[in-house]
């Protein structure tokens, strides 16, 4: 009965884990460029009472075993790599990618970011920063007399100047992929490190050879959070806990009935 | 017979210790930055004797089961957003260090203030150790990095360090959510701050509401083999027998 107490709380702990998936899925579900995380489980070890294959007789083996599982465990929270929805926001600093690949931002410590989040702002040098101060990496500088900013499919920066009819072109935005893009490290503030896990950075132009997606200029890419989905999460984890409570409540009831025998 | 009463009584006894440090957890359930703390059982084998060879029965009877330890759940618990500047919360490993009156105490609350003197203080007033000692915070707006690195409207003001221990060293809890080490135990640590949170207490309910049950039910059984020792064994012997 003890065996089944804690087996239950395994239970319960687990779908806690996935309300809270649930809830940081939902409350993320405006972030721009967001990618929502589904948990996966697994069942924990297994206690061999007999052990299946074991010698029954001389001649016959025992069919299938007695093994009683102990719970369950939460293994890992895989990213949905689904595009989001576009908005179509006008604003010239504001790219989304249709397709794989990250924009490359340079973190105050130095490493390199990556985030699908594409709002992008001048800081006073003229330098394409995100909201955070963090620079695009290679870094795109915007004179200050632009009348007009393009950004084209391929990455391709061109502004035109007062008393100029020809664009100039002030930069390339290059864009980075990886083998495994689930084993990112996510940092919080839209932003993913690399790891071990997900390889290393490809970088490319948009749209070239490697496979990565092309930029589309003026639109934002949406979360890309299902609400129907998350509210049928939210459904299931609460379901589960209490399917996992009333097996403690039943435990506890058959505890208490054991306690009364030698009464 | 007696034996058996004891060992019934020890096991009572640390089950009713154990759910002393439960209801201490869920009591702490809310507590900015406490840690869980979990009984750990042991046996104790009673009345040996020195000189005398211990047969197997013996040794089976007098086998007490009694509460050994409490340990320390070192598991990180869920940050809370205040917004409040003076909130710190360290994600990973690390303790803040303060200077008390009783020496040096170590903590994970990270909710401080400014004292009159500009220092940087807990909430008892204790002075929060930086790199060098106390931190001067000057009026303005206070912004810390990931790293500890203080700013006040953009000018550096000190740095705010994070202090860890080898894994084994004994902490001990000193109430007021601090801890204390051993002297000289302090290394360097690898968390990170957040500002603007609080780390709240890693007191898991389900698991503590599951163990108040299987403790519950576990000194119920124990009550019930006391009583079977005291009830009917004793009574049987002292009052039916004599009456034969």
């Amino acid at each position: 009965m003890f065996r089944a107490l804690y087996t239950a709380a395994t239970g319960m702990v687990a779908q806690q884990l996935n309300l809270d998936n649930v809830a940081n899925n939902l409350s993320n579900s405006s972030t721009s460029g967001f990618r929502r995380r589904r948990l996966q489980f697994q069942d924990l070890m297994y206690q061999n009472l007999v052990m299946p294959g074991a010698a029954a007789t001389q001649n016959t083996t025992v069919a299938s075993g007695l093994q009683v599982g102990l719970g369950t465990r939460t293994a890992a929270s895989e990213v949905i790599q689904a595009q989001g929805d576009f908005n179509s926001t006008g604003n010239s600093l504001d790219l989304a990618i249709q397709g794989t690949g990250f924009f490359q931002v340079k973190m105050p410590s130095g490493e390199t970011g990556y985030t699908r989040a594409g709002m992008f702002h001048l800081d006073n040098q003229g330098n394409m920063v995100t909201a955070d101060g963090n620079p695009l990496d290679p870094p795109i500088t915007i004179p200050p007399d632009a009348l007009t900013i393009s950004i084209g499919s391929d990455g391709t920066v061109t502004v035109t100047q007062p008393g100029q009819t020809q664009a100039q072109q002030v930069g390339n935005i290059q864009l980075a992929t990886f083998q495994n893009p689930g084993g990112l490290n996510s940092v919080g503030q839209n932003v993913y490190l690399a790891t071990t896990a997900s390889g290393d950075p490809i970088t490319g132009t948009p749209g070239g050879s490697e496979g990565l997606g092309t930029l589309q200029q003026g639109v934002l890419e949406q979360s890309n959070v299902n609400v129907v989905e998350e509210f049928i999460q939210m459904i299931l984890a609460q379901r589960s806990y209490e399917a996992n409570s009333r097996v403690v409540t039943a435990a506890d009831q058959m505890l208490q009935q054991l306690n009364n025998l030698s009464r | 017979m007696n034996s058996g009463l004891y060992a019934a009584c020890a096991g009572l006894v640390a089950r009713t210790q154990a759910l002393e440090l439960a209801a201490n957890n869920l009591a702490n359930i809310n507590t900015t930055g406490y840690k869980a703390q979990a009984p750990t059982f042991r046996s104790l084998l009673a009345n040996v004797s020195s000189n005398a060879t211990i047969d197997a029965i013996s040794q089976a009877v007098n086998n007490f089961g009694v509460l050994g330890d409490s340990r320390t759940d070192g598991m990180q618990g869920s940050l809370e957003h205040t917004g409040s500047d003076l909130d710190f919360a360290i994600q990973g490993e690390g303790w803040f260090a303060v200077q008390s009156g009783s020496g040096r105490l170590y903590t994970r609350n990270g909710n401080f203030h400014v004292d009159h003197n500009g220092h940087l203080v807990t909430g008892e007033g204790n002075i929060v150790s930086g790199a060098q000692g106390a931190i001067t915070i000057p009026p303005g707006k206070l912004s810390v990095s990931n790293d500890g690195t203080i700013s006040v409207d953009g000018a550096l003001a000190g740095q705010l360090k994070i202090v860890n221990f080898a894994p084994g060293t004994a902490l001990t809890p000193a109430g007021n959510s601090y801890f204390d080490a051993p002297a000289g135990s302090e290394r360097a640590a690898s968390g990170q701050l957040v500002q603007g949170s609080l780390e709240g207490s890693n007191v898991n309910g389900v698991t503590a509401a599951v163990g108040l049950v299987a403790l519950q039910r576990n000194a119920d059984l124990l009550q019930q083999a006391l009583t079977a020792f005291h009830s009917n064994f004793n009574r049987i012997a002292a009052q039916d027998l004599s009456r034969i």
